[in-house]
């Protein structure tokens, strides 16, 4: 455990110096948070027109109806309640772009500066230097997004109609963003992991990692279009599937990191 | 201390390690010589137990290095590779340091302070890795290779691409290691470099050619020989000796190179006859064994075969 929090520190620090790791974490991040209010607050004002008025969001005022504690709602708060809400799964997307940048550079990286030799030869084990790399990845992930998180309520509270801002914070958005966020992320980027551990290029890791944007982006676009809901009980299902995945994903990543093709195969 | 028996090692097709054995004492400098590809690195990789060998086992103390017992072992081993291995963007105090932390040191900042001071680089603690000279780092990583005070170090090409003050500054250590009776098994293609720290020398192409002392390798190969220098040119004096029963004598300006059975009692005969002849003998001395001609007959033998 020392041994892995002493790695797992050395992590963070190089993370500290080698801050354009983040870029594409936050482009994800910026893109996801105005996106919504670009849709919800500054097309409607350039455009004069109101979102209640339109029939294209009369699913989320039915909805905001089925609701006991959102009645009270006025039409263009519950509409833009709803956007928010949506959006709300693309957030999800900057933890996860996050981990994998992170994670897919973290082994790689340590190919390219030939600097895995050296830490093989400590009594390091395979599983504490796993699990390093994966925290390295993950705690700074989930830092974004708690921070994403933080601007995206404190842009809906200051320029969303009133009620907006208290609509969202229900079990099923901080689920999303606090519980299927991280375990998103956490498959990602045990699948950059996983992928670095045997590719000489950081690129090819992240892009096979990005396939975890892909049932993401999914379940966003069916939920615009008002096939399916990410609320209670699917969040808990959806949760617990991601958790076995990130378990086999950890035996995967043990097994394929292999110390003897690491050594003798890398140039 | 340090014993490796019958150590073969196989990449597929290619046997990268062909059996081989040697044992190594405590404070013993061993030096591995061999051409690019010989399998010295696939040996010292074997030696620290980062990579398995395909059959014979490596046995540090009395115990066999094993997948289970390695990642406890190598706390007892420092491996040096071929490059440096630091990681550039952080100081080279925090390079040490959580290499301090990974082999579980009691009082990891106090040991690197120690060795910082030790390795001359107290000043430079807080600069970036990236900023040092190639010396530097491979002072650094020496440093790191140290740090748990291991009984075997394994240095791979350590004065590779170092300049002549950092070389030399790297063999006196090494040569202060020994004192501490710290094994010590040294790969390298600098032949000076064996010649002034091995106590023994292997040189191998896959399997072992030879192991032994470097005088004593010479001597195996050439016999012991005279190197006798004259006032005069040396060549009209090759017929006089090969009359008094030397059958093998070079002559090269002014000096004769006789092979002899044995110095002290060849020595006598061959000034006489010298003198007898007119010859004015102005030195006498044993013929110092030149490792290059060692191994340069070792492996072409092997590349004829």
């Amino acid at each position: 455990m020392n041994r892995m929090l002493a790695l797992l520190g050395k992590e963070l620090a190089d993370l500290r110096r080698n801050r354009a790791l983040f870029l594409p974490a936050i482009i994800a991040g910026v893109f996801s948070m105005l996106l919504p209010f670009a849709v919800a607050v500054v097309v409607p004002a350039l455009a004069g027109e109101r979102l209640s008025d339109s029939n294209d969001f009369a699913i989320a005022l039915e909805m905001y109806r089925d609701e006991p504690r959102l009645r009270r709602l006025e039409p263009e708060a519950a509409v833009q309640a709803w956007i928010f809400q949506q959006f709300l799964v693309l957030l999800v997307l900057t933890p996860v772009t996050g981990a994998m940048s992170i994670a897919a550079y973290s082994i790689v990286g340590e190919k390219q500066g030939r600097t895995l030799e050296p830490l093989l030869a400590t009594p390091l084990t395979t599983l504490e230097l796993l699990g390093a790399k994966v925290l390295g990845a993950l705690v700074p992930a989930l830092g974004l997004t708690v921070a994403t998180f933080g601007l995206y309520l404190a842009g809906v509270a200051a320029f969303a109609e009133s009620g907006a801002f208290r609509a969202l914070l229900t079990p099923a958005s901080l689920g999303v963003t606090f519980l299927i966020g991280p375990l998103a992320a956490l498959a990602a980027l045990q699948l950059a992991v996983c992928v670095s551990s045997r590719v000489n290029d950081p690129r090819s890791a992240q892009q096979i990692g990005a396939l975890v944007v892909l049932p993401v982006t999914a379940v966003f676009v069916l939920q615009i279009a008002g096939m399916f809901q990410l609320g209670g009980p699917a969040i808990v299902w959806l949760a617990v599937a991601l958790a076995g995945v990130n378990i086999g994903l950890i035996l995967v990543g043990i097994a394929l990191f292999d110390r003897e093709s690491i050594l003798t195969r890398w140039k | 201390m340090l014993a490796a028996s019958h150590l073969t090692r196989r990449f597929g097709e290619r046997v990268a390690v062909d059996d081989v054995s040697f044992e190594l004492a405590p404070g013993e400098i061993f030096a591995l010589l061999g051409p690019n590809g010989a399998g010295k690195t696939t040996t010292m990789r074997m030696l620290a137990g980062l990579i398995a060998p395909s059959s014979g086992t490596v046995r540090l103390g009395a115990e066999v290095v094993s997948r289970h017992s390695a990642p406890r072992l190598r706390g007892r081993i420092g491996l040096l590779g071929e490059t440096p291995g630091l990681w550039d963007r952080l100081s080279v105090r925090r390079n040490l340091l959580v290499y301090a932390r990974l082999h579980g040191l009691a009082d990891p900042a106090a040991a690197v302070d120690e060795a910082l001071e030790r390795f001359g680089l107290r000043d430079r603690g807080g600069e970036p890795a990236a900023q040092l000279s190639k010396g530097l780092k491979q002072r650094v990583a020496l440093a790191r290779t140290l740090l748990h005070r291991p009984d075997i170090l394994l240095l791979d090409e350590p004065t590779a691409g170092l300049d002549p003050e950092s070389a030399r500054d790297l063999r006196e250590l090494v040569l202060r290691l020994r004192g501490e009776r710290r094994t010590i098994v040294l790969s390298t293609h600098n032949l000076d470099e064996v010649e002034r720290v091995a106590d023994r020398v292997a040189v191998m192409r896959a399997r072992l050619l030879a192991v032994d002392a470097p005088a004593a390798l010479h001597a195996r190969l050439y016999g012991p020989r005279l190197r006798v220098t004259i006032g005069q040119p040396a060549a009209p004096f090759l017929g006089v000796l090969a009359k008094a029963g030397f059958r093998d004598v070079q002559a090269q300006d002014r000096t004769l190179s006789i092979a002899v059975g044995e110095h002290a009692a060849a020595t006598p005969a061959i000034v006489r006859r010298l003198v007898e002849e007119g010859a004015d003998v102005l030195s006498v001395m044993p013929e110092q064994a030149r490792l290059e001609d060692v191994y340069l007959h070792l492996v072409g033998r092997e590349d004829a075969q």
